[in-house]
């Protein structure tokens, strides 16, 4: 084919014609094989500019474009929509900054010129091995799988449940209403936990628009956004149900750090030395005491220590709430016990935000001791419990005490991981499910469609996981618009058949897991709904096989000898 | 709710990381987003930061793609340099009156290239820069700034002061400005409101004893990101008033925690960022934390903090009586946790200010009818349990307009204000 590459060189008002010799640059060209048009422009990207472009295209029966103008971070748009308009597929079309990178840096204007016309000799070696793209769309289910029937989960799907979009609310145990179910109460108002999930729960059970599963795992998550394939199996049957939805909210929550490992808090060992869900149990009505604080002698306590932070070194992060919630322990001990002496052993309080720390000064208030101790160990010592503590830079004693309470480190729920695997989303260190971003993404994963809410990204507050419930429907109900199709990335990345010797180096390296492995063909296949054209396969590739799309080898070659020349 | 086929309108007040995260969400659900800053560029306070903890990402590089994302959607309408006025009606059909001031720069015009700066005879402090360097009269905050457009101050132009001055016209070549443009009233009529305001620091002059402003080397954590940012009044060199690198510096955390009441929740981390940020431009720098307790909440900050203290920087937990001058530099007297007294000498002390709401927060909150808390955030429905929700329907919060908090709990607020809104819009 024929081809007529036009080249439009913007002056920029003076910007770039008072740095560039702009007449040169179209005698150098003019002649050039392959090219059809050599024109300046006072302003292209002008509402006169985009006019005379389109008609330009057009008049010349142009078959690619290089505009040099400014940064295509700022017009790239601008004239792919006037390529669009004169009837020229937009990615044949290379733009190239002669402004930001040339004129406005290379103070020397013969330099600034030579370094000009080999930006653009790049830009059309390139351009005209481009090829025409096409965006493409596809069909996708607006329902919902929500995994883990606590806090998290139910705020998530009351969100997102609506007549046209389902919500599947799967949990593996008997019943809905996670960890907060089991709490009496709730800091900083002292509210009852339970009567916050049951007040959850009203709008989620009976709505036709949600399916909750109990006792059942999924046990399969195939597919991508959009068009997720999900095997939900109930454990008490065995029965299998399959569902198709367009993404996936991860919210199974946390569990206490197991605290074998750390004898010198007596767990496990020494009586009347608990851990922080087995004090909020005591403190249930419901629960085996009665609702009742007592001693493993079936007498009331007449001092308690909380001991902060437990785990933290080993764990080597800090879980956020513990500090909050021994003020709740300690307000609590005080409320069901008036006469107790409520003893906090803490390293540093971590009380943020505008309702925390007013929430200690009147724990503070009630008569609760503070006392720093970075290191704690506890011995019985007859009837009672001794706790020996130190710190660097305060005091150092031992403390007495007729019931002890550790608050451990959370850490996330024990089949987290199994999710990470199955999905292919990265586990941290400390067995965490990573976001997408840690600061722009707090709630996306690297799997697109697939979020994760609440404990299971790391501790957080019950306000905070609800925070994040709401944010994940945001995003959902933002990209998910019932009857709307989704837009593919166009820039992805193929893998020839021909060249792939099936050596898999692009599957451990692809960050959107979109690369799977054909069996039978022996080869690499790319998803198109998950490539973002990041082309890290095709820099792995040790055959050349894979490619993303308008940055294939020759482009690139054809781009970097014209610069080089 | 408004919910016809284009789908719900809503006004989105502050374009900070807040703001834009809502708007954009919104807007690729096919809503119609009025996203409304009073400043004449956008980005907010992550703007001014150099770089990000904990994994020390460059901010504006960050921000910039979300930012170029607002202004290339066809559903966000960007109005700087404007302010919410009234707010009538009710949850689905608010009516909304905006004062939307005068640039004097044609937008439509504006190429961004700056050369009407040159010309301009006056010369101010520039606030974006803490007052760390100059602008003109017509200028844009900082290099990089989005609109990249200038803006006239009349306050200080030659012109508007009663002169005839013109210099700046005759220097564009776009007839980008024009000294006739009038403040205009808007009206809008959206479904849902979300408020995004931010926050600001707390007032050093509350606090005499730590110098600032008094003494020559004791500067606020928001002057040193300034110092720090490549796009800053010293290009990122980390220089003392007198232009020469400090050997040792202090930071001084919970500066008007107590006058607060309340913990700021962020000022640990920027304060150890800051730590890790001066020790790799100067590495021989001698850096003191002075704190009374860490907060590093959650499974990341902790490690952060641990490396920027084995690589060599001293946390002291104190409390600080008085700082006076020695010599160029400080002398800090403080407390140590036992009771003793001791004094540090440093050449350069960092307060960390608390955040507070933004002074506006008053009228704002009249305006909107929702009430602020004792502090002066902007309350929420209930504390504890929603922190998106207000007490007015369809009228809803985010960020640090809320309480203190990181970038990515405040991106997670304004995902979640699209989650509510787009819930009860369907």
């Amino acid at each position: 084919m024929v081809k007529r590459i036009g080249v439009y060189v913007c002056e920029c008002g003076n910007n770039i014609a008072d740095n560039v010799d702009i007449d040169k640059i179209i005698k150098t060209f003019s002649r050039m094989r392959n090219v059809g048009i050599v024109e300046k422009h006072r302003l292209l990207c002008s509402e006169d500019g985009k006019e005379f472009l389109k008609q330009s295209i057009k008049q010349h029966g142009l078959t690619h474009l290089v505009v040099a103008a400014c940064s295509p971070k700022q017009h790239e748009q601008t004239f792919m929509n006037v390529c669009t308009a004169a009837g020229l597929n937009p990615y044949l079309f290379q733009m190239t900054n002669i402004r930001e990178q040339v004129a406005w840096v290379t103070q020397d204007k013969e330099e600034a010129t030579d370094k000009a016309i080999r930006e653009i000799a790049a830009a059309i070696a390139r351009v005209a091995y481009q090829e025409a793209l096409e965006k493409r769309d596809i069909d996708v289910s607006p329902n919902v799988l929500v995994i883990g029937g606590g806090i998290a989960g139910i705020r998530a799907t009351r969100v997102l449940a609506s007549p046209n979009r389902k919500v599947h609310l799967v949990e593996k145990s008997s019943s809905l209403g996670g960890k907060v179910k089991g709490f009496d109460k709730l800091f900083t108002k002292m509210e009852s936990g339970p009567a916050l999930i049951d007040n959850e729960l009203s709008s989620v059970k009976g709505d036709e628009n949600v399916e909750i599963f109990t006792d059942s795992e999924v046990e399969q998550i195939l597919g991508f956004f959009g068009n997720f394939e999900i095997k939900v199996v109930n454990k008490a049957t065995s029965e299998a149900r399959d569902l198709n939805v367009g993404a996936v909210v991860l919210a199974t929550g946390f569990d206490l750090m197991n605290l074998e490992g750390l004898p010198r808090y007596g767990y496990g060992k020494l009586e009347d030395v608990y851990t922080s869900l087995e004090f909020e149990e005591m403190c249930v009505p419901g629960g085996p005491t009665g609702g009742n604080i007592l001693l493993k002698n079936g007498k009331p306590p007449r001092s308690v220590a909380i001991i902060h932070c437990v785990g933290r070194e080993d764990k080597g992060y800090c879980s956020k709430v513990c500090c909050v919630y021994s003020l709740k322990f300690a307000r609590m001990l005080k409320d069901k016990l008036p006469g107790v002496k409520a003893s906090q052993l803490y390293s540093d309080l971590c009380v943020p935000g505008k309702v925390y720390q007013r929430f200690y000064e009147e724990t503070k208030g009630l008569g609760v001791e503070f006392i720093r101790a970075e290191k704690t160990d506890v011995t019985r010592n007859g009837q009672g419990i001794t706790v020996s503590y130190e710190s660097k830079s305060g005091p150092k004693g031992d403390l007495a005490a007729d019931m002890v309470i550790l608050v451990p480190a959370m850490e996330p729920a024990n089949d987290t991981h199994r999710f990470g695997e199955m999905l292919g989303i990265p586990v941290d260190s400390e067995g965490f499910l990573a976001q997408e971003h840690q600061k722009l993404a707090p709630v996306a994963s690297s799997v697109e469609g697939v979020f994760v809410v609440g404990c299971a990204q790391g501790p957080k507050s019950i306000l905070e996981s609800i925070v994040q419930s709401e944010a994940a429907a945001g995003k959902i109900l933002s990209a998910l618009v019932p009857g709307r199709k989704l837009e593919l990335e166009v820039k992805t990345s193929e893998i020839s058949e021909t060249f792939c010797t099936g050596c898999k180096t692009c599957i451990s390296v692809c960050p959107y897991s979109a690369i799977s492995f054909d069996d039978f063909r022996n080869i690499a296949v790319v998803n198109e709904a998950l490539c973002h054209g990041c082309g890290v396969c095709a820099a792995a590739c040790p055959s050349g096989a894979a490619r993303v799309k308008n940055f294939a080898f020759t482009q690139i070659y054809q781009e970097v000898e014209a610069i080089l020349r | 709710m408004q919910n016809d086929k284009e789908g719900i309108s809503v006004l989105v007040i502050g374009a900070g990381i807040a703001g834009i995260e809502s708007s954009l969400l919104l807007a690729n659900s096919g809503a119609k987003v009025y996203l409304v800053e009073k400043a004449s560029y956008f980005g907010g306070n992550v703007i001014k930061w150099e770089e990000v903890f904990p994994n020390m990402e460059c901010a504006t590089c960050m921000i910039a793609p979300k930012q170029q994302e607002v202004l290339q959607s066809k559903n966000i309408e960007l109005l700087t340099l404007s302010e919410v006025e009234a707010v009538e009606g009710s949850a689905g059909d608010f009516a909304v009156k905006l004062k939307k001031k005068a640039r004097y720069v044609n937008l439509d015009n504006c190429i961004g290239c700056n050369e009407c700066f040159g010309p301009c005879p006056v010369e101010v402090g520039n606030e974006f820069e803490e007052g760390l360097s100059k602008r003109k009269a017509i200028y844009i905050p900082c290099a990089g700034a989005l609109p990249n457009a200038p803006v006239i101050d009349t306050d200080n132009c030659l012109r508007f002061k009663g002169g005839d001055c013109q210099l700046c016209r005759e220097a564009c070549a776009f007839e980008a400005i024009d000294y006739t443009q009038q403040d205009e009233q808007l009206e809008l009529h959206v479904g849902a409101i979300v408020v995004a305001t931010g926050f600001k620091t707390f007032d050093l002059a509350q606090v005499p004893q730590y110098g600032y402003k008094k003494l020559n080397n004791v500067y606020s954590m928001v002057e040193v990101e300034r110092l720090c940012a490549s796009n800053g009044p010293t290009q990122g060199q980390i220089v003392l008033r007198n232009g020469e690198a400090p050997k040792s510096a202090a930071i001084l955390h919970c500066v008007g925690r107590d006058e607060k009441g309340y913990c700021s929740s962020v000022c640990c981390m920027a304060s150890i960022k800051q730590a890790h940020f001066l020790k790799n431009k100067i590495p021989e720098l001698k850096i003191v934390q002075l704190y009374s307790d860490l907060c590093v909440p959650g499974r990341v900050y902790q490690r952060f903090y641990e490396e920027v203290k084995e690589s060599g920087v001293d946390f002291i937990r104190a409390r600080v009586n008085e700082v006076t001058q020695k010599g160029m530099g400080v002398a800090i007297k403080y407390n140590t946790e036992s009771g003793q007294e001791d004094t540090l000498n440093v050449d350069m002390l960092i307060l960390a200010p608390a955040l507070e709401p933004r002074a506006d927060s008053a009228r704002l909150s009249e305006i909107l009818a929702i009430p602020l808390d004792r502090h002066g955030f902007f309350g929420e429905k209930e504390p504890d349990l929603d922190s998106v929700d207000t007490t007015r329907e369809g009228v809803f919060i985010a960020g640090c307009a809320q309480s203190p908090k990181d970038v990515p709990d405040t991106v997670a607020e304004a995902e979640a204000t699209v989650g509510r809104i787009l819930a009860l819009s369907r």
